[in-house]
C-alpha cells in the first residue's frame, strides 16, 4: 500500500485509541458517551470510503433507534422514522439551500461559455509589465472563473491546459505555476456566490446574504495577497519568473490604428480626434475611428455616470442609502437600467451590450458607447444623470481628463433644489477618480486599447455577472436563490452571446447540476438526521460542558476549532466538515461571544486549505491530470505550500483586523 | 443478471435526468417571478410553493441517478489506495449496514408521512389557500425506493466485484471535470503536452532550469 493509505491508516488508528483510552468502562456509559463514540465512528466510517451521505443516514438512523429506545422501548420505532421523515422534508423545504442548484446550474452554464482562453489571454497581456505576469495572471482568472463558476475541478484542469504550458514554456519554476494554478483555483469557494457560504448559513443558521456580504472582501484580500506574494517572488528571484519577451508581449495592431500611430499620434485620444479631423485617408475608414473612440471613452462614461448616481444617491433629499450607487455600477457599465428593479431583469443581458463590439465587430460599436447611456437616462427618473451624461459625452473632446469633475460639478450645479450638498468625501473621490481617468488616458495607447478590448470581451462579462448577482443579494434587491436564478439566465444568455449556447451544452449542464445537487443535498439529508441522532443521545451537551470545563479564552478556543477545522481539512472534504462538525461548533460560539458570521468567514477562509493540503489536495491531482509528465506530484505540493502559508497570514490577518469582514455587513444591515 | 442490473441503472439515470430538467424550469420560474414582481407588479402567491417542491423534487429524484453514477461524495483519504476487493468488500458490509437500514426507514416513514397528507388532503400553509403539498410529500417514499433498488444494483456489483476481482463497467455519463472535452474546449491536443514535457526534458538535462530555451 502506498504512503497515503498508511497515512490514513494512522489517523483512523489513532481515533479508534483515543475512543478507546477516553471512553469509561461501559458499566460507567451514558448515552451522552455513546453519542462520543458516534462521533468519533462517523469519522472513522468516512474514511472507509463509504458514500457519506448514507453512512450519516444509516448511522444517524440506528443510533436515533437507541436513544429512543433507552427511553421508552414502546415508541422507539414510531418516533425514529418521524425524526427521520421530518429531517428529511425540512431539507426538501429549505428556502436556504434553495439557491445550491441554481449557483450550480449557473457555474455550469458559465464554465460552458467557453470565456476562459480569453480571459487568460486578455488578462495576461494586459499584466504583461508586472514581474510573473502570467503568474498574477493566473490568479487573477482563476479567482474570475471560479467565482463565476465555483468549480474548482475544472477550473484548475483548464489553467493546467492552458497557463501551465505558458508558464513552463517562459522559464517560470514548476512550483510557482504550480501553485499559482492550484491556489487561484481554490478561491472560488471562497469568494461569493459561493455554495460553501450557503452550506455554512444552512447549517449554522446564519443569514446567506450577511455571509455574502461579509466573505466578499477577505476574498479579494486573498487573492490580493497570492498576487503579491507572486509579484515579491518574482522582483526578489527573478530566474523563478523570467519577464515575458517582446515577442510574447506583441499585439496585432489593426491597419487603421497602425496608420494612425505612425502619423499622428500613439496615444488612443489625441490619436483618433486627429485623425477624425483630417478625414482624407483611405486607409481610415471613419466608421472604424467613431466606434474605437466610442470604446476608448467607455471607462469614461462609466466614470461620470458612476459618479453622478452617487451623486444623486447621496444628495437626494429623502435619504435613500448611499450604497445603492454601488450596487447601480454593476448594471450601469452593462448598460442595463438602474432602477433596482430593471437591473435584475436586465441583469441577464449583461454579456450583450458588451461583445455585441467583439463578436460582430462592425458597425455595433459606435453605438455601444452613446446608446446604454441615453437608454438609461430616459428610462431612469433620474434627471441628473439625463443632465449631465451628454456633455459628458462630448466633453473629451477637448480634453478629455477634465472632463470628469466638469461632468460631475454640471450635475451638481444643474439638479441642486432643495438637494443637499454633497459631503467633501465625495469631492476628493471624483478628483482622485479623475486624476485616475488622466492617467489612464495619459497612457492610453493603441496597443492599451487592444488589450482593453480584449478584457471588454472577457473579463467585463463576467466580473458583471458576479457584481450583479452579489450587488442584489448583498443590497436586498433579490434573495440569494432569486438572484441565483437570474445568474443561471445570465449564464444562459452569456453562453448563447459566445455561440455556445446549443442543446448538449444545456442538457450537460442539467444532468450534472441535478448530480451535484443530489450530493449535497442528500449529504444534508443523512447529516441533519446523523446530527438530530446525536443531540438526542446528549453528544452534543457532553462536548459543550466538557469545553466549558476547560476554561479557554475566547482566542484559545477560536484557534483551537481553527486547527480542528484544519486538521480535519487533510482527510475531510469542505461539504463533510461543515455538514458534520459545524453543528458541533455553532452551538459553544455564543458562550465565547463569536459571532457566528464572523466564525462562519474564518472557516470559509480556512477551509481554502483544505483543497490544498495532501493527501486528498484535489487540486493537485487535477492538475497533474493535465500536467506533462516531468512535472511530479511533489512539485505541485510543493509549489503548494507558500501559498497555505499565505492562507493562514490571511486567516490571522482576518482574525486581526475583523473589519475586513464585518465591516460591509455592518454598514450594510447595521448589525 | 447483468440485463438486470443494466436495466436497473438506465431506470434510474432516466428517471434522474427527466426529473433533472425541473432545474430549467425552476430558473425560468423564479426569474419569471422576479420579473412579475418588480416590473409588472403582479407577485404570486404560489411562486414560493412552487420555488421549494421544484428544488426538493429535483435533489430528491435525483439520488438513485447520483447513486448509479457512483457520484455521491466519499471519503477518499484511504479508499482509492485499497486493492480492489477491499473496496468491494467494505462497500458490501456499509451497504447491509448503514444503507438498507437507513433508506429502508426512509421510504417506510415516507410513505406514512405521505398518506397522511393525502388523507387529510394537505394543502400549503405559507401562503392562505396554498397549493396542494400531498404531491411533494410523495416525492419521499418514491425517491426511497428508486434509491433502494439502485442500491440492490450496487450490493450485487459488489459481489461480482468480489468474485471477479474488478468492478463491473458502468454506463458512462456526463462528468464534472471530463479532461478530454476540457481539452478541446481550449484547443490543447495531447502531442501539445508532449511537445512540452520534451522541452522540459531537455532543459532539465541542460541544467538551466530557468533558461531560455
Amino acid at each position: 500500500m502506498k504512503r497515503q493509505a498508511w497515512f490514513g491508516l494512522s489517523i483512523m488508528a489513532l481515533v479508534v485509541v483515543l475512543v478507546f483510552v477516553l471512553m469509561p468502562s461501559p458499566s460507567q456509559m451514558t448515552n451522552g458517551h455513546l453519542g462520543l463514540l458516534m462521533l468519533a465512528l462517523i469519522v472513522v466510517a468516512i474514511m472507509l470510503g463509504f458514500p457519506t451521505a448514507f453512512t450519516l443516514m444509516g448511522m444517524g438512523v440506528i443510533f436515533a433507534w437507541f436513544a429512543y429506545y433507552s427511553r421508552d422501548p414502546s415508541l422507539a420505532n414510531r418516533q425514529t422514522l418521524d425524526l427521520m421523515v421530518q429531517r428529511t422534508y425540512a431539507v426538501m423545504s429549505n428556502e436556504v439551500l434553495i439557491s445550491i442548484p441554481l449557483f450550480v446550474f449557473m457555474g455550469y452554464l458559465v464554465e460552458r461559455a467557453n470565456l476562459i482562453e480569453k480571459l487568460f489571454k486578455s488578462l495576461h497581456l494586459a499584466t504583461a509589465r508586472v514581474p510573473g505576469s502570467l503568474a498574477v495572471a493566473t490568479v487573477i482568472t482563476c479567482a474570475v472563473f471560479a467565482t463565476a463558476t465555483g468549480i474548482v475541478g475544472a477550473v484548475v484542469t483548464l489553467m493546467g491546459l492552458l497557463a501551465l504550458p505558458a508558464m513552463l514554456r517562459a522559464g517560470y519554476s514548476t512550483q510557482l505555476a504550480a501553485g499559482a494554478i492550484t491556489a487561484g483555483g481554490c478561491l472560488g469557494i471562497l469568494i461569493p456566490p459561493s455554495v460553501l457560504l450557503i452550506v455554512y448559513g444552512a447549517t449554522a443558521g446564519v443569514s446567506v446574504v450577511q455571509l455574502y456580504a461579509g466573505a466578499f472582501f477577505p476574498g479579494i484580500m486573498l487573492a490580493a495577497l497570492y498576487v503579491g506574494f507572486i509579484i515579491l517572488a518574482a522582483k526578489i528571484r527573478p530566474s523563478l519568473a523570467p519577464p515575458l519577451s517582446i515577442a510574447d508581449r506583441y499585439i496585432d495592431l489593426p491597419r487603421f490604428a497602425q496608420a494612425v500611430s505612425a502619423t499622428i499620434s500613439h496615444k488612443v485620444i489625441p490619436g483618433l480626434l486627429g485623425a477624425l479631423r483630417s478625414r482624407n485617408s483611405p486607409e481610415l475608414p471613419r466608421g472604424d475611428l467613431l466606434r474605437h473612440l466610442g470604446i476608448a471613452l467607455l471607462p469614461l462614461l462609466a466614470a461620470v455616470l458612476l459618479m453622478g448616481l452617487i451623486h444623486r444617491g447621496i444628495t437626494a433629499p429623502e435619504q435613500v442609502d448611499a450604497t445603492q450607487g454601488l450596487v447601480e455600477m454593476g448594471s450601469e457599465a452593462q448598460g442595463a437600467g438602474n432602477e433596482p428593479g430593471r437591473e435584475l431583469a436586465a441583469q441577464g443581458e449583461l454579456a450583450e451590450p458588451k461583445d455585441e463590439g467583439e463578436l460582430k465587430e462592425p458597425p455595433a460599436d459606435g453605438e455601444l458607447a452613446e446608446p446604454p447611456v441615453e437608454g438609461k437616462a430616459s428610462q431612469s427618473p433620474a434627471a441628473a444623470a439625463k443632465a449631465d451624461a451628454p456633455p459628458a459625452g462630448e466633453a473629451p473632446a477637448g480634453q478629455p481628463a477634465a472632463a470628469a469633475p466638469a461632468a460631475a460639478a454640471e450635475n451638481a450645479a444643474g439638479v441642486d433644489g432643495e438637494r443637499r450638498p454633497a459631503p467633501t468625501g465625495y469631492w476628493i473621490a471624483v478628483a482622485l477618480l479623475a486624476a485616475v481617468l488622466a492617467a489612464f488616458y495619459a497612457v492610453f495607447t493603441f496597443t492599451r486599447l487592444e488589450i482593453f478590448k480584449m478584457l471588454l470581451a472577457s473579463f467585463f462579462p463576467l466580473a458583471m455577472l458576479i457584481l450583479a448577482v452579489l450587488g442584489s443579494i448583498v443590497f436586498g434587491l433579490a434573495t440569494p436563490s432569486e438572484a441565483a436564478a437570474m445568474g443561471s439566465l445570465g449564464g444562459l444568455l452569456l453562453a448563447a452571446a459566445y455561440g455556445r449556447l446549443k442543446f448538449p451544452m444545456v442538457r450537460e449542464s442539467v444532468f450534472l447540476t441535478a448530480k451535484t445537487s443530489a450530493m449535497v443535498c442528500w449529504l444534508f439529508v443523512g447529516s441533519s438526521i446523523f446530527s438530530a441522532a446525536f443531540a438526542l443521545l446528549g453528544g452534543q451537551e457532553l462536548i459543550n460542558q466538557w469545553v466549558l470545563s476547560l476554561e479557554m479564552t475566547p482566542l484559545q478556543f477560536m484557534i483551537l476549532s481553527q486547527i480542528i477545522i484544519f486538521l480535519l481539512g487533510w482527510p475531510l472534504e469542505w461539504t463533510e466538515i461543515i455538514v458534520i462538525f459545524m453543528p458541533i461548533f455553532v452551538p459553544l460560539l455564543p458562550h465565547f461571544g463569536i459571532d457566528p458570521l464572523f466564525f462562519g468567514l474564518l472557516v470559509a477562509l480556512n477551509l481554502q486549505t483544505a483543497f490544498l493540503s495532501p493527501p486528498v489536495a484535489m487540486a493537485a491531482f487535477y492538475l497533474k491530470g493535465v500536467s506533462p509528465p516531468h512535472v511530479t506530484l511533489n512539485q505541485i505540493f510543493g509549489g503548494m505550500l507558500p501559498f497555505m502559508g499565505i492562507q493562514v497570514v490571511a486567516l490571522v490577518l482576518l482574525y486581526l483586523f475583523p473589519a475586513i469582514g464585518l465591516w460591509l455587513p455592518n454598514v450594510l444591515y447595521g448589525r | 443478471m447483468q440485463k438486470l442490473l443494466l436495466f436497473v441503472d438506465k431506470l434510474s439515470t432516466w428517471v434522474g435526468q427527466a426529473f433533472a430538467w425541473l432545474i430549467l424550469l425552476l430558473t425560468l420560474q423564479v426569474s419569471w417571478e422576479v420579473f412579475a414582481r418588480y416590473v409588472l407588479s403582479d407577485p404570486h402567491a404560489w411562486a414560493f410553493d412552487a420555488m421549494v417542491m421544484l428544488y426538493g423534487t429535483v435533489f430528491m429524484m435525483a439520488g438513485a441517478y447520483t447513486l448509479a453514477k457512483n457520484g455521491h461524495v466519499r471519503g477518499d483519504v484511504l479508499y482509492g489506495y485499497f486493492p480492489v476487493r477491499v473496496q468491494a468488500g467494505l462497500d458490501l458490509a456499509l451497504y447491509i449496514l448503514f444503507f438498507i437500514p437507513g433508506v429502508v426507514a426512509l421510504v417506510w416513514a415516507g410513505y406514512t408521512y405521505a398518506s397522511e397528507s393525502w388523507a387529510i388532503n394537505e394543502h400549503s400553509n405559507i401562503t392562505a389557500d396554498g397549493p396542494p403539498i400531498y404531491p411533494f410529500k410523495t416525492v419521499i417514499p418514491v425517491a426511497g425506493v428508486f434509491l433502494l433498488l439502485q442500491g440492490g444494483v450496487e450490493i450485487v456489483r459488489c459481489i461480482q466485484c468480489l468474485r471477479e476481482g474488478a468492478w463491473p463497467s458502468r454506463e458512462a455519463d456526463v462528468e464534472e471535470v471530463d479532461v478530454e472535452k476540457l481539452k478541446e474546449m481550449v484547443h490543447v491536443r495531447d502531442e501539445d503536452i508532449a511537445t512540452l514535457d520534451a522541452e522540459l526534458g531537455t532543459r532539465g538535462a541542460g541544467g538551466t532550469p530557468a533558461g531560455r530555451p
